[in-house]
């Protein structure tokens, strides 16, 4: 098998991107949509029929050399193991899924061209994340994803709120950035590369203070694209792109880059236990607040934004726990029900007539029963319905937690199970709001194209299923994602079963604590409430506000004092003195030049007066 | 030499002073003219006082070159009196101040 083969995965959505950039406005409506769908079903098939090269050690190949500068040599290499293949085949199978869903969803669009062009730019440069064998490469596509997250967010950039989205996302993400950046550098000082198993081989030789420092610095990296606290603040704002870019960036695939960063980089990662525990606290204490945020709010995609954030939490507990299988687990299995419920959320909207807020819909079980089934199939593997993906995965992530020593881990345990009923009481919440009862507005449907109807039994199967991926040992499995990733599986820490079975029951509890505590209360349309404590959570924490009046106030009055205190007084008042002051001077001057003759010839006859006196004073000093 | 220095150069200061004076003070531009050859002159003959005194050619030599040079103001300043005489009527030097600042 050819290994070049393997930049097809790559290339394939750019050239898709490029042609619908460049001459997508020229194509007939119905190509554009179909150029991107086939460029990024080929790469996925590619990724498909190339698998056997992730085998073992992986595959490692260079198409050019794209930097050359000293001891610094980069290139535009592939790596092609376990863990990027995997990650490869879901991020291909599930935009392929989005995309076919959009070119449904965006049926009605005009500018479809510059939709479907930086929908494959997207992919092409999450999988640049994914594939890179370096980690400026890596770096490349984190960028690349930054933008084209810009760019969809702010689709409909006629509106200045979906605009302002857009520019949130992409400035909050940034401060991540810059720590990753600083993190890359550091590296490349200390090791002289930054080729990805390279780094992981050679992290042992850094000492143990300056890799904790590294490893946070990853980790602000990984928040700052994760959207996790304290960089989370853009996630619920960036629904305001189409819902397509909302499944496949913030639910599919960007927002899970910081993950799988760290995961990439778990060798580093592990060096650290310190830093590896403020990544679980972090991950907990996230999980805790959006699942709090999410129980709050009106809008159905701003439910699942805050439940994307929570689950995010949950993966980031599990690479602080040591298991990068359960981390990825969790990231596939979320990947798929994710997906869906954007997907089924979408298909809602368009038959509310593009309405958003859950206290206008209800019934909509009645008016769609295939829509209501896929979205339950999602909402169950969210809340964590016994036997469905959702379940093994956010199990294996609290089990492993659980495993780990220590007061803290027990802490980040018992956050992530009262998250696991909240996110059950929220799910179906919305899931009562939305679906039952009567419809409580004046609705004119929108006809669901067949795209959006047929795209979602493929990742309502895969999500129910998606235990199956990496089915624990207790329950007859043979843990089949573990053993694909192998020796990058993380440490993990054997359990007992009976402590799993225990667990696993406590959870299970959980799951039907929160259902029966939403039957309870939206079993029959309660309203709509206000109350104080409600804004609060509906606000994100008033997250936004604290931000605005931390660092976005201060920073105002910052820039006002060099505007006016510095720039307008002083810089521009001492140029303006100075100024000033020649002009006066050049006018007084300017006055002796009369233009009369006898003025100079005077001031011939003053200046000889003053050299005759100048001679006379130092002859008299020379005499005496 | 017959005549000690000093005197000479009192002389020649004298005639420098007289034709400064001439030319501070008088507004006409013929008399301004006249002043500066007085000064000239004065000069001319401290450096021909000078060159007897030391012995030496060089002061000689530098007083003829003065007279060439004065011939030569002195068509040129003459010939620009009977311009300006023409241009504006009058050749009283204040008259000409456009050169103001």
């Amino acid at each position: 098998m050819n290994a070049n083969l393997l930049f097809l995965i790559l290339l394939l959505p750019l050239f898709g991107g490029a042609l619908n950039a460049m001459a997508g406005s020229y194509l007939p409506r119905r190509l554009r949509g179909t150029l991107a769908v086939v460029a990024v079903a080929a790469a996925f098939v590619c990724t498909l029929l190339l698998w056997p090269l992730s085998a073992a050690e992986g595959t490692r190949i260079t198409l050019f050399t794209w930097l050359q500068s000293g001891p610094l040599e980069i290139g535009f290499s592939i790596l092609y193991d376990a863990l990027s293949a995997s990650m490869a085949l879901m991020v291909t199978g599930v935009s392929t899924l989005i995309h076919l869903y959009a070119v449904g969803y965006m049926d009605q669009e005009e500018d479809t061209a510059r939709f479907f062009a930086l929908l494959n730019l997207f992919v092409f440069a999450m999988l640049t994340i994914v594939l890179a064998d370096n980690l400026l490469l890596l770096f490349l596509g984190w960028e690349g994803v930054g933008f084209c997250s810009y760019g969809l967010i702010g689709f409909w950039y006629s509106k200045l709120e979906n605009a302002q989205a857009g520019r949130k996302a992409f400035l909050v993400t940034r401060i991540g950035d810059v720590f990753l950046g600083i993190a890359l550098l550091w590296l490349f000082s200390l090791l002289g590369t930054l080729g990805i198993p390279e780094v992981n081989a050679q992290a042992g030789q850094i000492a143990s203070g300056t890799v904790t420092i590294l490893v946070l610095l990853l980790l602000g990296g990984a928040c700052g694209k994760s959207a996790q606290l304290p960089l989370m603040t853009w996630l619920p704002d960036a629904m305001a792109g189409p819902t397509p870019v909302s499944a496949l960036i913030h639910a599919a695939t960007m927002v899970t880059a910081g993950v799988y960063l760290l995961c990439r980089l778990f060798p580093l990662v592990s060096l650290s236990p310190a830093a590896m525990l403020v990544i679980t606290l972090i991950g907990a204490a996230t999980a805790f607040y959006a699942a709090t945020c999410a129980l709050a709010q009106t809008e159905i995609k701003r439910v699942l934004a805050y439940s994307t954030m929570s689950q995010i939490g949950y993966m980031f507990m599990a690479v602080g726990a040591g298991t990068v299988s359960g981390a990825m687990f969790h990231l596939y299995t979320h990947a798929f029900f994710k997906a869906l419920l954007f997907m089924g959320a979408g298909c809602v909207i368009h038959l509310c007539a593009e309405e958003n807020d859950i206290h206008k819909m209800g019934g909509m079980a009645g008016k769609s029963p295939f829509v209501f089934v896929m979205f339950l199939a999602g909402a169950l593997c969210l809340a964590g319905l016994p036997w469905s993906g959702g379940f093994f995965s956010k199990d294996g992530i609290l089990l492993a937690v659980f495993a780990q020593p220590g007061g803290w881990y027990r802490l980040a345990w018992l956050i992530g199970l009262l998250t696991a009923f909240l996110t059950s009481l929220y799910t179906f919440r919305l899931l009562f709001l939305v679906f039952a009862g009567t419809p409580r507005i004046e609705q004119h449907p929108h006809p669901l194209p067949g795209l959006m109807r047929w795209t979602l039994p493929p990742l309502a199967l895969l999500g129910l299923a998606g235990g199956l991926i990496n089915l624990p040992e207790a329950y007859g499995g043979a843990e089949a994602l573990r053993q694909q990733l192998g020796s990058l599986a993380g440490t993990l820490t054997p359990v007992a079963h009976q402590t799993e079975y225990v667990l696993a029951t406590i959870a299970s509890a959980m799951f039907l604590l929160g259902a029966l505590g939403a039957f309870g209360r939206y079993s029959s349309y309660p309203g709509r409430q206000q109350s104080l404590s409600r804004d609060f959570l509906r606000q994100g924490w008033q997250a936004d506000s604290l931000v605005a009046r931390v660092i976005l106030r201060p920073f105002d009055s910052l820039t006002d004092f060099s505007w006016k205190g510095i720039d307008l007084s002083l810089i521009e008042g001492l140029l303006q003195t100075a100024a000033e002051g020649c002009l006066k001077n050049g006018e007084r001057i300017s006055r002796l030049a009369t233009g009369r003759v006898s003025t100079y010839l005077a001031g011939f006859g003053w200046g000889l007066l003053l050299l005759l006196g100048w001679f006379l004073l130092s002859l008299a000093g020379h005499s005496s | 030499m017959i005549v000690p220095l000093s005197h000479l150069l009192i002389v020649a200061g004298i005639m420098f002073i007289m034709g400064l004076a001439c030319t501070l003070a008088r507004r006409n531009l013929i008399m301004i003219l006249i002043g500066v050859e007085v000064m000239i002159n004065a000069v001319g003959l401290t450096l021909v006082g000078g060159s007897a005194f030391w012995q030496q050619i060089d002061g000689q030599l530098v007083v003829v070159l003065l007279m060439a040079l004065t011939s030569a103001e002195v068509s040129i300043s003459l010939a620009m009196v009977v311009y300006l005489q023409r241009r504006k009527g009058t050749i009283e030097a204040d008259r000409y101040s456009e050169m103001k600042g």
